[in-house]
């Protein structure tokens, strides 16, 4: 029974190694003197220091932060009461709405940003931030009904019927007793929006106006000339801030679910 | 002192008449017109500032041409595409006569396909050569021969770019054949399975190749010129190799789009561009050869687009690509497709 | 099960659903139509060039072996890749909900997702450096194993495997988190008492109720990485090419969106097809 448990902890281990052997790849990298990633390693800071003075990559990581932010929000939202709805209700149709979420994981995403620069320049929404949003919006909204739903489906149907049988009106169960209980859900599936939005080049790439790039869109355009571990340096201090944010996070919010 | 000359140039230009103008540039990022101290100087001499745009493609190219009326004043278009970006009219004849530096751009540049009908298309910008570079640690003596990428001993230290196109070109060569009109398209396909097995790994970007080579995976690969100059700059132990069977050359251009309505600026901007002072400067950064004869002539004699670029007998064995029409490139495409599946 | 709807949840559905449905109505749904629209052209609309209908972008499928050679090969791909994210990702989850409880659980859900908010691009290459020759892991392994080893993983199949592994493992792990942490400790507990063994609870009780979770994330592994072009062409040299690369070809090297879009909706018609095959299959076993 405790070999089990210890074999357990053991593969949890492991397999958080194995996620991030790249991450400490790539933060070590960002102090290493070689712009081509040679090894053997040689202790260097002056990738950040060129970073200091770099405000197109600082910029371009402000802007994807904060675009991924605003993605997370609307696409939470949105996603979650579309998940709530497709549970709760059988109607004619929900096979083929359910489908349709297919398309947009299915289709690379190269050809659906294609397909959105092509008809945002048709129908006049043109090129900007907004149109950016609504594109990341889009490809982050199949995740999170997808996740939530994982979640939902072991949602026992009787809590809400009891709880609406004590009177309770439609959105004070799902706020009370509904939300609750997918609350891990939710939170998965908000950490994917952000992580759709923060690493989505195409769309970006198509939809942003000259100049407004996003960090994704500047790491893929100066691949032709070769980036510098510049990248890897803000990319650590990107993911050393977010694991500070998130460590914080756990300490005070639960979310994990609870019995 | 020749910075002198050119602030006065620009400033008697500016005086002309345009006011402050942002211009919009769509190239390939790091290639020149995005340097700092050159768009500062451009800015600080005429009050015209400079926003980049960045395509990863030729086709995205166009798509963007095609698909953004009016975004842009200046673009760089490859030789071989410069006639079909005229003849959809995403681009205009350019009003060379503003401009100081015209008169200094290499004649044969200018009965190139950047001419049409004796109307300037694209300004001729720089050239360089598709062929390749070695390892040096792995030779010797320098090889002299295309043959060497199907030298056994070099089995699984070999590499070629994933573009069909360049792919297809570089196995005519290896077969003796006119890369600009392919006869026996077979032999091509022959020779380059012959070639598969020997290769570690395709690039893509100057950045995969640089990694791959300094991590030593490479022995030899096929390069960009201007991309092995940079390289080497930046110490790596490579040297760029135009062999005996010959190699193909590009020409770059700068083009007006037709769409664009600050032209005036984007034309102060193109003369900057081919300014010898201009070009002195980038090739310190690692440039492709100029097409100014003035600017190429005002390199430093050790520098590499002087050294190896500058060499009549190099000169001499250069074929430049003519343009390739759709139908051309999706059959060497599914060529190329085919064997890579097969692997 | 509720059967048909009452007038007032028909309209409360509709709230819920109209937001999300209509934001990818007009984001995906449409431009994707208009992509299905020119796979029957024989070019894209733009220029001057004469356009006509016709049926030869699907028919080029067929055409030569390349193609379906080539949907195949990610076909297994995304078999392996799916297989390997389960068999690592599900034990994982399982320890994750069953056995770490409190704050910790909190913390360990949030670092499972991280790695994800990283640059795929970035963590592809930092990938080649941990797999190539004499890299990270090659000089890892001289470190603690006597005599010379050379694992010559970089540019094999292999390396594409362990790259979208690794990008596409925190979907499976959390999904089936999702999905075990939701199973009630007691049921667990009385057919502990009732004398059941663990193998048993676990492939009985636990497995089945925890598979809409597992199969979520199965899905949201699969169905992507049956199209994915970048780790391929990075991780996997000259045996890197596969269906999705070819699409992108036929985005950037050539102008012939109508053949990529083509190819795109036979491979979205084939990964469809594969999931309702198999979902019959799939539900039996969940009751």
């Amino acid at each position: 029974m405790n070999a089990l448990r210890i074999a357990g902890l053991i593969w949890l281990g492991l397999v958080l190694v194995f996620l991030y052997a790249p991450i400490l790849v790539m933060a070590a990298m960002s102090f290493n003197a070689s712009p081509f990633y040679q090894l053997p390693f040689d202790f260097s800071t002056r990738w950040y220091e060129d970073l200091a003075s770099n405000t197109a990559i600082r910029t371009a990581a402000t802007r994807s932060v904060l675009i991924a932010l605003a993605v997370t929000v609307i696409a939470t939202a949105l996603g979650t009461s579309a998940a709530l709805a497709l549970f709760r209700y059988d109607f004619p149709g929900k096979r083929i709405l359910q489908v349709l979420l297919f398309p947009p994981i299915a289709i690379p995403w190269l050809i659906t940003g294609t397909a959105m620069l092509i008809f945002f320049f048709a129908i006049g929404v043109g090129r900007g931030t907004p149109a950016v949003l609504i594109g990341h919006v889009a490809l982050a909204l199949p995740y999170v009904i997808v996740v939530v739903n994982a979640r939902l489906v072991s949602f026992d149907r009787t809590l809400e019927e009891a709880a609406r049988a004590l009177g309770a009106n439609p959105w004070t169960v799902t706020r009370r007793v509904t939300l609750p209980w997918i609350a891990p859900g939710v939170v998965a599936g908000a950490l994917f929006a952000f992580a759709v939005s923060f690493d989505q080049f195409v769309v970006s790439y198509f939809l942003a106006k000259p100049g407004d790039s996003t960090l994704p869109v500047l790491i893929y355009t100066s691949i032709r000339k070769g980036f510098t571990p510049e990248i890897n340096a803000v990319s650590t201090l990107i993911i050393v801030g977010s694991m500070a944010l998130m460590l914080v996070v756990a300490r005070f919010f639960s979310f994990g679910g609870h019995r | 002192m020749t910075r002198h000359l050119f602030l006065s140039s620009l400033l008697a230009l500016s005086a002309t008449g345009a006011l402050a103008d942002e211009i919009r540039v769509l190239n390939w990022q790091g290639y020149g017109t995005d340097l700092g101290w050159a768009v500062e100087a451009f800015a600080e001499a005429t009050g015209h500032s400079v926003v980049h745009e960045y395509f990863t493609s030729e086709q995205e190219m166009l798509t963007k041409l095609r698909t953004n009326p009016g975004a842009y004043d200046v673009v760089l278009i490859n030789a071989a595409f410069t006639r079909q970006a005229r003849d959809e009219g995403l681009i205009g004849a350019i009003d060379t006569s503003g401009m100081a530096n015209f008169g200094t751009v290499a004649d044969g540049f200018l009965e190139s396909e950047l001419v049409i009908d004796g109307a300037v298309f694209g300004v001729p910008w720089t050239w360089g050569l598709t062929s390749f570079a070695v390892n040096t640690a792995a030779f010797e003596t320098v090889p002299d021969s295309i043959e060497v990428f199907w030298d056994p001993a070099h089995k699984g230290r070999v590499s070629i770019r994933d573009d069909a196109l360049e792919v297809v070109q570089f196995g005519a060569l290896a077969t003796g054949q006119d890369i600009n009109d392919i006869a026996d398209l077979d032999a091509v396909e022959a020779k380059l399975a012959e070639l598969m097995p020997q290769i570690r790994t395709f690039w893509s970007s100057e950045n995969d190749w640089n990694q791959f080579m300094a991590a030593g995976e490479l022995d030899v690969a096929t390069y960009w010129s201007g991309s092995a100059a940079r390289s080497a700059d930046m110490g790596l132990p490579v040297e760029f190799v135009v062999p005996k069977e010959g190699a193909v050359a590009w020409l770059d251009g700068l083009s007006i789009p037709d769409s664009s309505t600050k032209k005036e600026a984007a034309v102060a901007f193109i003369d900057w561009m081919i300014d010898p002072e201009f070009y002195v400067g980038w090739d310190k950064e690692g440039a492709p050869a100029s097409a100014n004869a003035a600017a190429a002539d005002a390199l430093p004699d050790d520098s590499f687009n002087k050294r190896v670029l500058g060499d009549p007998d190099v000169v001499a064995r250069v074929t430049f690509q003519a343009p390739v029409d759709d139908a051309t490139r999706e059959k060497y495409l599914a060529l190329w497709q085919g064997l890579k599946a097969r692997q | 099960m509720a059967g048909t709807l009452s007038a007032g949840d028909g309209r409360r559905a509709a709230r819920l659903l109209a937001p999300a449905y209509l934001w990818l109505t007009l984001a995906v749904f449409l431009p994707l139509s208009a992509m299905l629209f020119f796979s029957f052209l024989t070019a894209a609309p733009f220029g001057d060039k004469p356009v006509e209908a016709t049926l030869s972008n699907y028919r080029a499928f067929f055409e030569t072996s390349t193609y379906a050679l080539l949907l195949w090969k990610s076909i297994k791909l995304g078999l392996w890749v799916t297989g390997a994210c389960i068999l690592i990702g599900y034990p994982c989850a399982l320890v994750l909900a069953k056995q770490i409880r409190g704050r910790a659980r909190e913390a360990l859900f949030l670092l499972v997702i991280l790695p994800f908010w990283s640059n795929s691009l970035v963590r592809i290459f930092s990938w080649a450096i941990v797999l190539r020759g004499n890299g990270v892991l090659d000089r890892a392994l001289d470190a603690v194993w006597p005599g010379d080893v050379r694992l010559a993983l970089m540019f094999t199949p292999a390396a594409v495997v362990i790259g979208l592994v690794h990008s596409y493992l925190p979907y499976v792990i959390l999904t089936s988190y999702l999905a075990l942490q939701a199973i009630d400790d007691d049921i667990v507990e009385a057919a502990r008492s009732l004398g059941a063994r663990r193998l048993t609870i676990l492939w009985r009780l636990v497995l089945p109720l925890s598979l809409p979770g597992l199969l979520a994330g199965a899905v949201l592994v699969f169905v992507p990485v049956v199209g994915s072009f970048m780790e391929p062409r990075i991780l996997g040299g000259r045996f890197g090419t596969y269906y999705g690369t070819v699409i992108e070809d036929q985005f950037v090297a050539v102008f012939n969106w109508p053949l990529g879009a083509a190819l795109s909706f036979i491979l979205l018609a084939v990964v469809l097809l594969i999931l309702g095959v198999s979902s019959p299959v799939l539900r039996r076993g969940m009751q």
